[in-house]
């Protein structure tokens, strides 16, 4: 379990990283807390020829409010992310689901651009970007671009970030999405990766907007409950139509993982975990 | 009282360090990061080894091109199995039962493979990360084979052979027969039959396995830094394979980060990196990864046990049909063979339980994975596993409370020495005391409370329990029976007291967690009348330590703590003769004690222990006549009559259970045991505490999943799930003590004893945890999610 050798660098500035991903672009992988590569380069399962630790880019680690925004630069730590004040307050759900990452040495280590770009349909963040609408903003050679969090994850380990980009901040709607909001998760064991993690922000009574449910761990990569939504959109919140409405998720979990030997298993665990959060989301919302 | 007289009273009543919970003094060691283990050692022009693994479960090697390898930069050699087999035998490891089939492990394999991660051949370099560049470089050529994956299919007619010389693929084949069990199924008020499996897992220490070797050709030695439980049998097993004299080969096993049985053993890698090192003629060192101890250290425990279970109306289980199987994967293990969990789980299946009627039949089989060995409790996790699930069943089937049931069918206390039906002699124990003690210390009627709560509110809380007796210690006469080439007969021990009057104790033994520096040292300071401080214990290092076995089968506290006891009671016969004469008195009325030795009944009629330590060695004419001059003894102790002494214990357990997911949380744990005298209780608990840890992991997560080519799927951490501190709950250990007749000082072993446990106790609360649902039967170990969700699926159609 050592690594292939690889060229290091270590820049201190985005446009000495854009530099070095102009020149070595395919060959290089970005370094950040280090929590997945390190363990695949040391597989052997990684190899790349150059490494450009983010580590010394001051500027890529920030947690800010921006116009009703919430920015998290890419090299913030997962426990600075949960133990965030402004976190708490503009994006309880973020904050939520980042105290589940791993362990604290993970937590102190690992970053929320690292764990974006790896895009493991079974991390937390990813489920959290999709389920809040969140915006990645990533640079390139041609400049700024944003992509909706829907439409960054492509698959297993896979984003749409081109080898020439970086990945800059992540921009969370800072209402937090309407008062109701839960993250649940089951996992074999504490701190392990989620078998499957349902995310709800979930307005009380009458209202809609902002309503999102997000479902990890089942599939190629995290996706709305759509089905649910859409049962759920008319604002009402009977015990009967959230029952509806898990079940939805269930069925969509059956579909998103086909082919899996415990999908059954996965779909029944989605749609009761789905359940569990819309009560705590309700909860919260003091209805 | 006189002030005289006090003093005398003091001196003589130096508080018996045996039994005290005194501190572990090797911590403050471990705990500052000073301790030394293999990796930390580095000799100068050292080279490092990196394996090439078998990516094939089962084939025939047609090629191995080491060309790329060799000729990259920073590589020393590449050597595969062909010229291995030139240089050192392969690993036999043979039993005497007479249907036994042998197996040849080589150190590299050579023609054929037999499971995914054996080495195949070993790249030398400057250091492991060149190493490891030049092994993805070597190109073997495999010309598949049917692989062999599971029980299953090692059993069914028409399954390709392992190994071509075998008729079918079991190691060996036993049966054993005793008493009337026709007779007791015939006049049963009901028979159950019950299918149980555990599955395949391990010891994972924290150390990784590790060795460095070093040559001299000046005078032919070898040197091994090991991390191994068993230095002198890697020794003289190392001779055997290299032919050399084992005068020459020297093993040194320092600190050993845990090893829970899977380090008790010689490995083929150990056998490579000593033939690297002859042949280059520099010192080699391998650090195991990760990837390779799951892949390819040893694997144990997989058991699948089929009952016939005959009972009365009253709970009485009167005989017993047993049918068990054990995966023990590709090779037969040195020096335990591969018959140790098949005749261990024949032999204690019966447990604490008076059942009188017995017959079983038990097959060790071949299957191309990891081999098989002893982790913790060898072969009894599963044992207990079935008999304590059978009686839960009794239990359901007659209407009876768990508890109950075991009561009636606990060998009491009036029948001890017990003989067991299958010979095994108990000799003493506390079955029902420690039964009902756990139930009053763990608070049974609370936990009863709680769950009743729970259920009102829709939760799902169980109780379960366990109870075990454990052989330990066990000596010639057991080894002898299970027909072993290597009878682990005793341990052995050298007291030395130094000219300061401090003293060096070296043992056979290894300590590797289990305290034997505060141990032992307490036994020995015992009999000198000197501080635990001015004993030092030390082990590990063939050249200075008297051969014996080593740490396994919860031995060492009796056999080598007993060979201390009585090394030291030799130098403390001695230290008496030379204070007699010293002092002019009787060497009857001499007592040790405070570093003294003193006329009994007058304190002031005394010389120092250290004075007498200094005129032994340097005032020889201060000596007794005929006495020598080296205050020194050796004593090997094997606890006769060696059929072992039997340790036990009960568990009780509370857990919750989530129906909808199949997550199960411990809420509260309990064990009341008894290891007869406990040498230090604190120990005892630590001991207690590390066991229950390792058997909650193989109850509920930790698993090795070969899929049916043979490819081990569990090869990280990722995937092979351990327990961690957040996922034990605070462990309540009580204890009792009923002495052993067969020991010094009436001490039992009790190493292993708390891994046996919560496999069955824990299975058990979760099937009483489900009953609301319906009465279901958990028969599979560990208890993973899906598979807890498939129970409440079965227990709801129980009930309908």
């Amino acid at each position: 379990m050592k690594p292939p050798p690889f060229e290091y660098f270590s820049p201190t500035s985005v446009d000495e990283c854009l530099t070095l991903l102009a020149e070595h672009g395919e060959d290089a992988k970005l370094l950040a807390g280090g929590q997945s590569l390190v363990p695949l380069m040391n597989l052997r399962l990684a190899a790349p020829e150059v490494l450009i630790d983010l580590n010394g880019v001051d500027e890529l680690a920030r947690i800010d409010r921006d116009d009703g925004e919430l920015v998290i630069g890419a090299m913030t730590r997962h426990r600075d992310v949960a133990s965030s004040e402004l976190v708490r307050e503009a994006c309880p759900l973020l904050a939520e689901a980042a105290a589940l990452i791993g362990y604290p040495a993970i937590r102190n280590r690992g970053t929320m651009g690292g764990s974006l770009s790896h895009a493991d349909p079974a991390a937390e963040l990813p489920c959290v970007t999709t389920t809040l609408d969140a915006e990645m903003v990533v640079v390139g050679p041609g400049g700024r671009r944003s992509i909706p969090a829907r439409d960054f994850f492509a698959g297993h380990f896979t984003t749409v970030l081109e080898p020439s980009e970086l990945l800059l901040e992540v921009r969370f709607p800072a209402h937090g999405g309407g008062p109701g909001w839960s993250f649940h998760e089951f996992s074999r064991k504490s701190g392990d990766f989620a078998l499957v993690a349902v995310a709800v922000q979930l307005p009380g009574d009458g209202a809609s907007a902002g309503l999102a449910i997000g479902v990890g761990g089942v599939g190629d990569r995290p996706w709305r409950a759509d089905a649910a939504e859409g049962l759920l959109a008319g604002g009402q919140r009977g015990d009967e139509l959230l029952q509806q409405a898990a079940d939805a998720v269930g069925a969509q979990a059956r579909e998103h993982g086909e082919g899996h030997a415990d999908n059954d298993y996965r779909g029944h665990v989605a749609a009761t975990l789905a359940r569990r959060a819309f009560a705590t989301a309700l909860e919260r919302t003091g209805r | 009282m006189s002030e005289t007289q006090a003093e005398t009273q003091a001196a003589t009543q130096q508080p018996k360090l045996l039994g005290a919970r005194v501190t572990r003094v090797e911590d403050p060691r471990f705990l500052t990061g000073n301790g030394r283990y293999v990796d930390d050692i580095a000799l100068p022009g050292m080279l490092h080894v990196a394996f090439v693994r078998s990516t094939m479960a089962h084939a025939d090697i047609t090629g191995v091109n080491v060309e790329a390898a060799a000729s990259h930069p920073g590589v020393h050699a590449v050597v595969t199995g062909a010229e291995m087999a030139g240089e050192a035998k392969p690993i036999t490891c043979d039993s005497l039962v007479p249907t036994w089939q042998a197996t040849e492990y080589p150190a590299l394999a050579h023609e054929r493979v037999r499971f995914v991660g054996e080495a195949v051949a070993a790249v030398v370099a400057d250091d492991r990360y060149i190493a490891e560049d030049a092994s993805e470089l070597v190109r073997v050529e495999y010309s598949a084979r049917e692989p062999v994956a599971s029980i299953e299919a090692a059993i069914r007619d028409g399954a390709p052979r392992l190994h071509d010389s075998w008729e079918d693929n079991f190691f060996v084949k036993r049966h054993f027969n005793g008493g009337d069990v026709e007779g007791a199924m015939a006049e049963a008020d009901g028979v159950l039959e019950l299918d149980l499996v555990s599955h395949r897992h391990s010891g994972i220490p924290l150390e990784c396995r590790g060795c460095i070797a070093d040559y001299n050709r000046g005078d032919n030695t070898l040197t091994l830094w090991t991390s191994t439980q068993i230095p002198h049998l890697v020794r003289t097993g190392l001779a055997d394979v290299l032919e050399m004299p084992e005068n020459s080969i020297r093993v040194i096993a320092p600190e050993v980060g845990g090893g829970y049985g899977i380090k008790g053993h010689l490995f083929p890698e150990e056998i490579a990196v000593a033939v690297l090192a002859r042949k280059l003629g520099r010192a080699v060192k391998w650090i195991e990864d990760r990837r390779e101890h799951l892949l390819a250290c040893i694997h144990a425990r997989e058991h699948h046990h089929r009952l016939q279970v005959a009972y009365k109306q009253d709970g009485t289980v009167t005989g017993i049909k047993a049918l068990l199987y054990v995966d023990c994967g590709a090779y037969s293990v040195y020096p335990w063979t591969s018959t140790m969990d098949t005749g261990m789980a024949l032999g204690i299946l019966p447990g604490p339980y008076r059942i009188r009627n017995y017959e079983c039949e038990a097959y060790s089989v071949t299957t191309n994975k990891c081999p098989l060995g002893p982790y913790r409790g060898v072969a009894r996790p599963a044992a207990c596993f079935s008999i304590e699930r059978a009686m839960d069943e009794v239990a359901h089937a007659v209407g009876l409370d768990p508890f109950e049931v075991r009561r009636r069918n606990l060998v009491r206390d009036d029948e001890f020495p017990y003989e067991s039906v299958t010979g095994l002699i108990y000799d003493s124990g506390s079955f029902h005391e420690a039964l009902e003690k756990v139930c009053r210390d763990g608070d049974l009627e609370g936990m009863r409370r709680l769950q009743e709560e729970a259920r009102a509110e829709g939760r799902y809380l169980g109780i379960g329990f366990s109870c075990y007796t454990e052989q330990t210690a066990h000596t010639t006469n057991e080894f002898i029976k299970r027909g072993v080439p290597i009878i682990f007969g005793y341990d052995t021990a050298i007291v030395r007291m130094d000219p300061s009057g401090t003293v060096l104790v070296h043992v056979s033994t290894h300590s590797h967690g289990q305290g034997h520096e505060t141990t032992y040292a307490q036994v020995v300071a015992d009999q000198l009348g000197i501080p635990l401080e001015s004993v030092k214990v030390a082990f590990g290092d063939t050249a200075a330590t008297p051969y014996g076995h080593g740490t396994f089968a919860s031995r060492s506290a009796v056999l080598a703590g007993g060979a201390s006891l009585r090394a030291a009671q030799k130098v403390a016969e001695m230290l008496v003769r030379f204070a007699a004469e010293h002092l002019e008195a009787d060497p009857g009325d001499i007592e040790l004690a405070q570093g003294k030795a003193f006329v009994r009944g007058s304190a002031s009629r005394g010389v120092e222990i250290a004075d007498l330590a200094r005129w032994a060695y340097h005032r020889p004419e201060k000596l007794p006549d005929g006495m020598e001059p080296v205050l020194e003894a050796v004593s090997s102790y094997d606890a006769d009559p060696g059929t072992g002494t039997f340790a036990n214990a009960a568990h009780l357990v509370l857990v919750e259970v989530d129906p909808e997911t199949g997550g199960v949380k411990l809420l509260r744990y309990a064990v009341t045991e008894d290891c007869g005298r406990m040498i230090n209780p604190l120990i005892v608990d630590g001991q207690v505490h590390g066991g229950v840890a390792q058997g909650i992991g193989g109850a509920l997560l930790e698993e090795f999943v070969y899929d049916e080519n043979g490819q081990l799927l569990t090869t990280t951490f990722l995937d092979y799930l351990l327990p961690g501190a957040t996922d034990i709950p605070k462990i309540e250990v009580t204890h009792l003590e009923t002495l052993s007749p067969f020991t010094l000082e009436g001490i039992k072993g009790m190493g292993e004893g708390g891994a046996i446990g919560p496999g069955p106790a824990v299975a058990s609360a979760v099937a009483d945890a489900l009953s609301p649902f319906g009465h279901v039967f958990v028969n599979e170990l560990p208890l993973t999610p899906e598979r807890v969700r498939k129970f409440v699926q079965q227990a709801t159609g129980n009930a309908a």
